[in-house]
């Protein structure tokens, strides 16, 4: 049977080369360089099953549950592909534009580790699925820019090594071993960690919309390398890279980026030079250290995989991926804006998440008015839902609940300040009461009658005679005051509009 | 009691009342017994080879139906996973693994009430020519047990050669199959690569390595196959191709049209006596109304080298997960990782698997690809086109099984590549993908048996069958 212990990894190498200290008392002119960053992310497929057997993948099992002999890569095993992952492949190759190779090939790629079953890991090496295409981003002001992807190539993952669970021992568990992966490597298009973050949340919303995988970065679901270099500006030749391996949230990215461009500006300037090295990145310290040199580096052996039958798509098959294509965010993005008129940073935001969008369109089929909808999801459906970690359609309000609320604000039937402070609370306690009903049960209802308002807008002139003397001679600011001390006495229920027309009527008077 | 030499005489007597399943296995288990000596098990399953028979002799009492092989006793070859029982692959690194799963080949046989009867021993990872690398000792051939059965699949050769079973299941990567049968005066039958599923087959090169099956006649090599082959979900690389009723429709029924390689017939390695007993062969067939006309194959010098380059890659590779951490032989005395890597491989692999893992991984490391493999895939690719040029005109390439008969233990131990040389006429099948059958031909005059092979298209086992059946008759 399976033991799922070894003996402890050696960890020798990793801290022999030292973090350059204090170099940050030397003043350098860091912005005459430039950072070259290309990215290989590791895309883990959210396939029911394994990427070649028929194991479940679930996040967060027992350990060593979810293995059958194939994961375990027990004698006489071998792989049968999922197709699934697949299609998957092919889903995100068109939706980055990317050329789909239609003769696909495996290769073992061969290496020795704990959590590494076979002793080699299945990879596509001279054949990989997506060639080409690329991924626009926002940069600093809005700026769009496009990140050039080299391939997409498709893989299976290894299983976990755990080293800080037990005294003397390396734990392995191989749930994740065989997890379908696909890699996608992009051109050294990046210049900071900025553009990075932004690079890997526009894959992650990609990868959402597409259902494809869940993008989890906490869940490993999403890990990436950084190739990382530096040169002058205007130096048009890379400098020697290295890369970081495994960093697996968007703040280490962030870190491991910035550490290792000073690192590298550094060495340059002290007249060194950059070696190319894989590197570690340590979160505690916040720098990264050697893994191994360029001289050391593995040799893989790759040879074509003998197990795996070549796959071989036709354009037809493509075209039926590409004929079902789910929603593209940043087509989502276009819609919100130009079909239903919101402004950029509403539209970016609904169109963050997928299930959010859908369910703002769902709402607008009911809503009177898609700005006072969108406004309302953004802010506070959306950030309610976030906090208590539902989907938007898994919240206890249904779309035409929400279409209601806006219709009372639209219809100026409640103040917009004491719907989203009394009303919206109200009706997430009592989903199965109306807006209306709410309204009504906290005397909520504004009103717009002329005799109501008459009484109260003459009171607050009678009791401010200074201020409404200041009025007339110009610091016409006051009306607000006004407002509020009608708003204050009404309880909020005076309808604005119509008390305003009549305030600065009868201060003008 | 006579070991019956068939499954339809068996069967014959099993109806008529005058032999039992029980009768049959515990003739069979003497037989074990009696020929200990010869080193051809590694486990014997008695109690569990009792029961079955039991159980198939009340089923019979009770008037119910069996399987199409009830009363086929067979041994398995020491790399074919059988659910709760050890598989070891004749190799240290191994003691103790017990699978978790059948083959689907054995499970196949085991649906259609097959009797397994022990695990016979092989060359270690079905890596040699001589069923020496075994961690278990070598297993010696029954004709004269100075001498080797061949390999790797020696001890399914010799287990039928000595009727301690009825049928064995071999696997063929180079001629593992066939060179054994070939030694010990047995059928030996490689079929279509893709034929029988892989799933539980120790992988050596996977995509040379093939389920053969060693018996005395080809009905029962003919059933054997029929009932094995066809897809499999566990193996991607199973054909699909439906599977003919080979046991059904055993003649060729036409005069064949047969190669050889004058190469082959005049190459300074083959033993003037299988040469002698090649050309009388050609002369029987040529006298029954067949076509037997020399070819020239300029790439037989190519095939050796090609074959141990591209074997020893992949093996490099499927070898790997031997390594010490999950099952199998741990070294005591690792104290860290790599030291559990180096140590359990060290300790648990034998000198022949060593020196296949490194000449693997030295073929496919950097700098060295294009050089060796990347030029081996290319003489595969040609050699395979040769050979298919060659069937489009013939119906079975003529080849002797091996250049001579069996030679003494421990002759070729310390002399590796005059093994390997061994192998030069039982490769080709493997490198292209193809059926081939040894047959007996006779006994040399040093008394040890001959063996001739043909080879034939993909998926023409059914001619294979067919047409050596005929000679036969």
């Amino acid at each position: 049977m399976p033991r799922p212990v070894c003996r402890r990894l050696p960890c020798s190498t990793v801290f022999a080369f030292c973090i350059q200290p204090f170099t940050f008392f030397i003043l350098r002119d860091y912005s005459r360089y430039e950072t070259v960053i290309g990215l290989e992310i590791h895309l883990q497929l959210s396939t029911q099953s394994k990427a070649f057997c028929g194991d479940a993948i679930r996040f967060g099992a027992d350990p060593n549950t979810q293995v059958s002999p194939v994961s375990l890569g027990l004698p006489g095993v071998l792989p049968r592909l999922n197709e699934r992952q697949v299609e998957y492949a092919v889903r995100l190759g068109l939706a980055l534009g990317s050329e789909i190779n239609l003769c696909n090939t495996f290769d073992r790629k061969n290496y020795f580790y704990a959590d590494l079953p076979k002793g080699y890991q299945i990879t596509q090496d001279r054949s990989p699925i997506c060639i080409g295409g690329g991924l626009d981003i926002r940069v600093g002001d809005g700026e769009v820019k496009r990140v050039r992807i080299h391939h997409i190539h498709m893989e299976e993952d290894a299983g976990k090594s755990i080293h800080d669970a037990h005294d003397d021992h390396s734990l392995i568990d191989l749930n994740r071993a065989g997890t379908p992966l696909l890699e996608i490597v992009s051109e050294p298009d990046l210049r900071s960690a900025e553009e990075v973050d932004a690079y890997m949340s526009a894959m992650r919303r990609l990868a959402r919309y597409l259902e494809i995988s869940d993008g989890n970065m906490q869940e490993g679901s999403m890990r990436c390398d950084c190739n990382v270099s530096v040169r002058l500006k205007g130096e048009t030749r890379l400098g020697q890279r290295c890369e970081i391996k495994n960093l697996n949230s968007m703040r280490y990215a962030r870190r491991a980026i910035e550490f290792e461009t000073r690192r590298q500006i550094d060495l340059l300037e002290s007249g060194e030079r950059v070696a190319q090295q894989t590197l570690n990145f340590d979160p505690a310290t916040g720098a990264t250290s050697p893994l191994r040199d360029k001289e050391d580096a593995h040799d893989y052996r790759y040879f074509p995989e003998p197990d795996l039958l070549p796959v071989t798509l036709s354009a037809d098959y493509v075209q039926s991926i590409k004929a079902n294509m789910p929603a593209l965010p940043w087509e989502m993005y276009q819609e919100l804006v130009t079909t239903y008129g919101l402004a950029e940073n509403e539209a970016a935001i609904l169109s963050e998440e997928k299930a959010a969008a859908l369910f703002y369109k769902e709402l607008c089929r009911f809503s009177s008015n898609n700005k006072t909808a969108a406004n309302l999801l953004v802010q506070k459906y959306l950030p309610w839902c976030d906090e208590n970690n539902r989907q938007p359609d898994e919240g206890p309000l249904s779309p035409e609940q929400l279409a209601d609320f806006v219709r009372l604000i639209d219809e100026g039937k409640v103040a917009h300040a004491a719907a989203y402070q009394f009303i919206f609370p109200a009706l997430i306690d009592q989903p199965q009461k109306t807006p209306l009903s709410i309204a009504q049960e906290l005397n909520l209802i504004q009103n717009a009658d002329s005799d109501f308002l008459d009484r109260l807008t003459d009171e607050v002139i009678a009791d401010f005679p200074d201020k409404v003397t200041e009025y007339r001679s110009g610091k016409k600011g006051l009306l607000g005051f006004f407002m509020g001390e009608v708003m204050k006495r009404s309880k909020g229920k005076a309808e604005p509009k119509t008390t305003s027309g009549m305030l600065s009527k009868k201060l003008e008077a | 009691m006579q070991t019956p030499q068939s499954l339809s005489a068996i069967q014959q007597a099993l109806s008529a009342g005058t032999l039992s399943c029980t009768d049959l296995v515990e003739h069979y288990l003497d037989r074990i017994e009696t020929t200990r000596h010869l080193n051809i098990y590694i486990e014997v399953f008695a109690e569990e080879a009792r029961r079955k028979a039991r159980e198939l002799d009340q089923k019979r009492q009770a008037g119910e139906s069996t399987g199409r092989l009830a009363g086929m006793v067979l041994s398995i070859k020491d790399v074919i996973c059988y659910k709760d029982h050890l598989v070891t692959a004749g190799s240290h690194i191994l003691s103790g693994y017990r699978s978790l799963f059948s083959s689907t080949a054995v499970e196949r046989i085991l649906a259609e009430d097959a009797i397994i009867i022990g695990r016979v021993n092989c060359d270690e990872f079905a890596m040699g020519s001589t069923t020496e690398t075994s961690c278990y000792g070598p297993t010696r051939n029954a004709a004269d047990p100075d001498y080797i059965p061949g390999g790797s699949s020696g001890g399914s050769a010799v287990a039928v050669q000595a009727e301690t079973c009825l049928a064995s299941l071999g696997s063929d990567t180079g001629g593992s199959v066939r060179q054994p049968a070939a030694f010990c005066g047995v059928i030996g039958l490689k079929p279509t690569y893709g034929r029988i599923s892989r799933h539980g087959l120790l992988a050596y090169g996977s995509s040379f390595d093939q389920i053969g099956i060693l018996s005395h006649n080809t009905h029962d090599a003919a059933l054997l196959l029929e009932i094995m082959a066809g897809p499999d979900d566990y193996d991607g690389t199973a054909s699909r191709k439906p599977v003919p009723a080979y046991s059904e429709q055993l003649s060729f029924g036409r005069p064949a049209r047969l190669a050889y390689f004058r190469e082959a017939m005049e190459h300074p390695g083959l033993d003037p006596g299988i040469k002698a007993a090649c050309e009388a062969w050609i002369e029987q067939a040529r006298a029954q109304g067949h076509t037997v006309e020399p070819v020239e194959f300029p790439l037989l010098e190519y095939i050796i080298p090609t074959y141990y380059v591209l074997t020893t890659a992949e093996a490099s590779s499927n070898l790997s997960r031997y390594d010490g951490i999950r099952y199998g032989y741990r070294s005591p005395n690792a104290r860290n990782l790599l030291e559990t890597y180096t140590r359990s491989r060290t300790e648990g692999f034998g000198a022949e698997v060593k020196r296949r893992i490194m000449l693997g991984a030295f073929v496919l490391s950097a700098g060295y690809y294009d050089a060796y493999y990347g030029k081996a895939q290319q003489a595969r690719r040609l050699i395979r086109d040769a050979t298919m040029k060659i069937l489009d005109h013939y119906d079975f390439i003529f080849l002797p099984a091996a250049p001579g008969t069996a030679w003494r233990l421990n002759e070729t131990v310390d002399d590796p590549l005059a093994m390997y040389l061994a192998d030069i006429f039982t490769v080709q099948a493997n490198l292209a993908g193809i059926p081939a059958i040894a047959l007996p031909a006779g006994v040399h005059e040093n008394g040890l048996p001959i063996g001739i092979q043909l080879m034939g298209k993909p998926f023409a086992e059914g001619e294979l069958l067919g047409f050596a059946e005929e000679l036969r008759s």
